[in-house]
């Protein structure tokens, strides 16, 4: 009870003392009052969700900026993905398959940040035999072809791009 | 990494390599190794709690992927070129500059992506693309011009000894710097185009990839597929200006000719010029630069060839010049985003 009192103003305090200061800084950065608003109203809120860390801030505005940037990354990679996949829907909607329902649409996204979100960090090739192996059902030799290396080298391609999954799902 | 106190950290990274290792046996192209792996694999996730969790970390996620890949026809193709394009991006080395400057140029001469580029990890930045509708032209740093047509993508890999242009999308009009030391390849999965110096355009379709000649030559080379392309010519065709090839993995086919000076003006003011054309193939070619859809059914239209100079900024108006030139035509237009044609009179 006293913690989530603290908590909470706390939070007051964060939010009189630094929003107005936030919006602006956020303003220079994307030059969009509109979308600087709605992204500091997203960092106060993602401070929200994670209470713990707000005890104890000791620099308040560089907590906000770094939290608000890393916002920024996040949002900015789901709107590529996002509008990339709906470009993409949009190119192939002639063809005989037809058009996928908003829940098709819905879980593939999410597929997508997950998938694109635990191959992150993996260099070029490990990423091509990935998805040229597990997403388009290339064999192991047909891989090395397109690659231009050895199948024993896609093997390890592949155990490299496995083992970076295990560390991103596991956390 | 050489201190203890890292080494649980350190065996755990063991076990989720050897666990990977254990899964990509489990696809291998002989069904030897596949079934071996699979009894082996089973034993070593008994052996220890912690090597079955790793096991069902990794299988819990290609399953995913899996489930991505065998979902709704459309959707795992839109899946699959989203998850491409957005890779990370080979390491150019000479280039690094000149695809900077042409991912600038692109987003300066797309405005809508402006804000979205700004701030975007620049791995998201793989390739370079135009949207449906738009164009857009740019100099590399070796002089080599480049210009997309609507809903393109390429992706640059320049080294030392070679300049690559992956074609991951659409159709591209090259214009290559010549540099005899450095021939420049344009790449997609059904083969490779090689120039010195010349001026063509490349075009990707499902399951093959069109060269057209405008100016001197290049060599068309098809992927060749494992071994079973005999008596293929491993050497490559050579194409001339105004030949056409048709590129697939299995082989070089060359096309009617065609008249150059026509292909580069029709690239300059963005028409499309058909003589004696299907239909279906110039609706095709007019879906490709409308940000909506044209719908229509390939089998009825069969046999309807087309002679027409279409303006391909105006889709709409191509539309209509389509149908004051085939009155048999019927043109709906359904809502701004989806147009049908038929010919109800040939049915």
């Amino acid at each position: 009870m006293q913690a989530a009192v603290s908590i909470q103003s706390n939070m007051q305090v964060l939010y009189t003392d630094h929003h107005g200061w936030l919006c602006s800084w956020l303003r220079r950065k994307l030059g969009c009052a509109h979308t600087a608003a709605d992204v500091a109203q997203d960092t106060f809120l993602r401070i929200i969700a994670s209470r713990d860390a707000l005890l104890g801030v000791r620099e308040p505005r560089a907590y906000l900026t770094t939290t608000a940037k890393r916002l920024l990354v996040d949002r900015a990679r789901r709107q590529l993905i996002e509008r990339a996949y709906l470009a993409e829907l949009a190119l192939g909607i002639e063809s005989a398959a037809g058009f996928p329902s908003p829940q098709d649409i819905l879980e593939a996204l999410q597929a997508l940040e997950q998938i694109s979100d635990a191959l992150q960090g993996l260099s070029n090739k490990p990423h091509r035999a990935f998805l040229l192996h597990y997403l388009d059902g290339l064999t192991h030799a047909e891989v090395a072809t397109q690659l231009e290396v050895s199948t024993r080298m896609v093997q390890k391609y592949l155990v490299q791009a496995l083992a970076q999954v295990h560390r991103v799902v596991q956390d | 990494m050489t201190t203890g106190a890292t080494q649980p950290q350190i065996s755990k990274d063991e076990i989720a390599r050897q666990a990977a290792e254990w899964v990509v046996q489990l696809s291998a192209d002989c069904e030897e190794e596949r079934s071996a792996a699979r009894a082996g694999f089973e034993a070593w996730k008994r052996e220890d709690a912690q090597h079955a969790q790793a096991a069902q970390h990794i299988e819990g996620f290609i399953s995913r992927v899996c489930a991505v890949r065998d979902s709704a026809d459309g959707n795992a193709r839109a899946v699959r070129a989203v998850l491409n394009a957005t890779g990370p991006h080979p390491k150019p080395h000479r280039a690094k500059a000149a695809v900077r400057t042409l991912a600038l140029a692109l987003m300066l001469g797309l405005p809508s992506w402006l804000v979205l580029q700004s701030h975007s990890p620049s791995h998201l930045m793989a390739d370079l693309r135009t949207p449906t509708g738009r164009w857009a032209s740019s100099t590399l740093q070796d002089g080599t011009r480049l210009t997309l047509n609507s809903a393109s993508a390429v992706n640059l890999r320049f080294s030392e000894s070679r300049r690559t242009i992956e074609l991951v999308k659409g159709e591209v009009l090259v214009d290559v710097a010549h540099d005899p030391d450095r021939p420049l390849w344009v790449e997609t999965p059904h083969g490779g185009v090689r120039a010195l110096g010349t001026r063509f355009v490349v075009r990707r379709e499902d399951g093959a990839t069109v060269l057209t000649m405008i100016e001197s030559k290049a060599l068309a080379k098809a992927a060749l597929r494992s071994s079973d392309a005999p008596g293929t010519d491993a050497m490559g065709t050579v194409v001339g200006a105004g030949q056409r090839a048709r590129i697939t993995a299995d082989g070089v086919e060359l096309l009617a000719n065609i008249d150059p000076a026509s292909v580069q003006d029709a690239w300059k003011q963005r028409q499309l010029v058909a003589n004696d054309r299907p239909l279906a193939e110039v609706l095709d070619e007019l879906n490709r630069h409308r940000p909506g859809t044209i719908r229509y059914n390939r089998a009825q239209l069969e046999g309807i060839h087309v002679f027409a100079v279409l303006p391909l900024d105006d889709t709409d108006r191509a539309l209509q010049l389509l149908l004051t030139s085939l009155p048999a035509l019927r043109v709906r237009t359904l809502t701004d985003y989806v147009v049908v044609v038929d010919a109800p009179a040939l049915r």
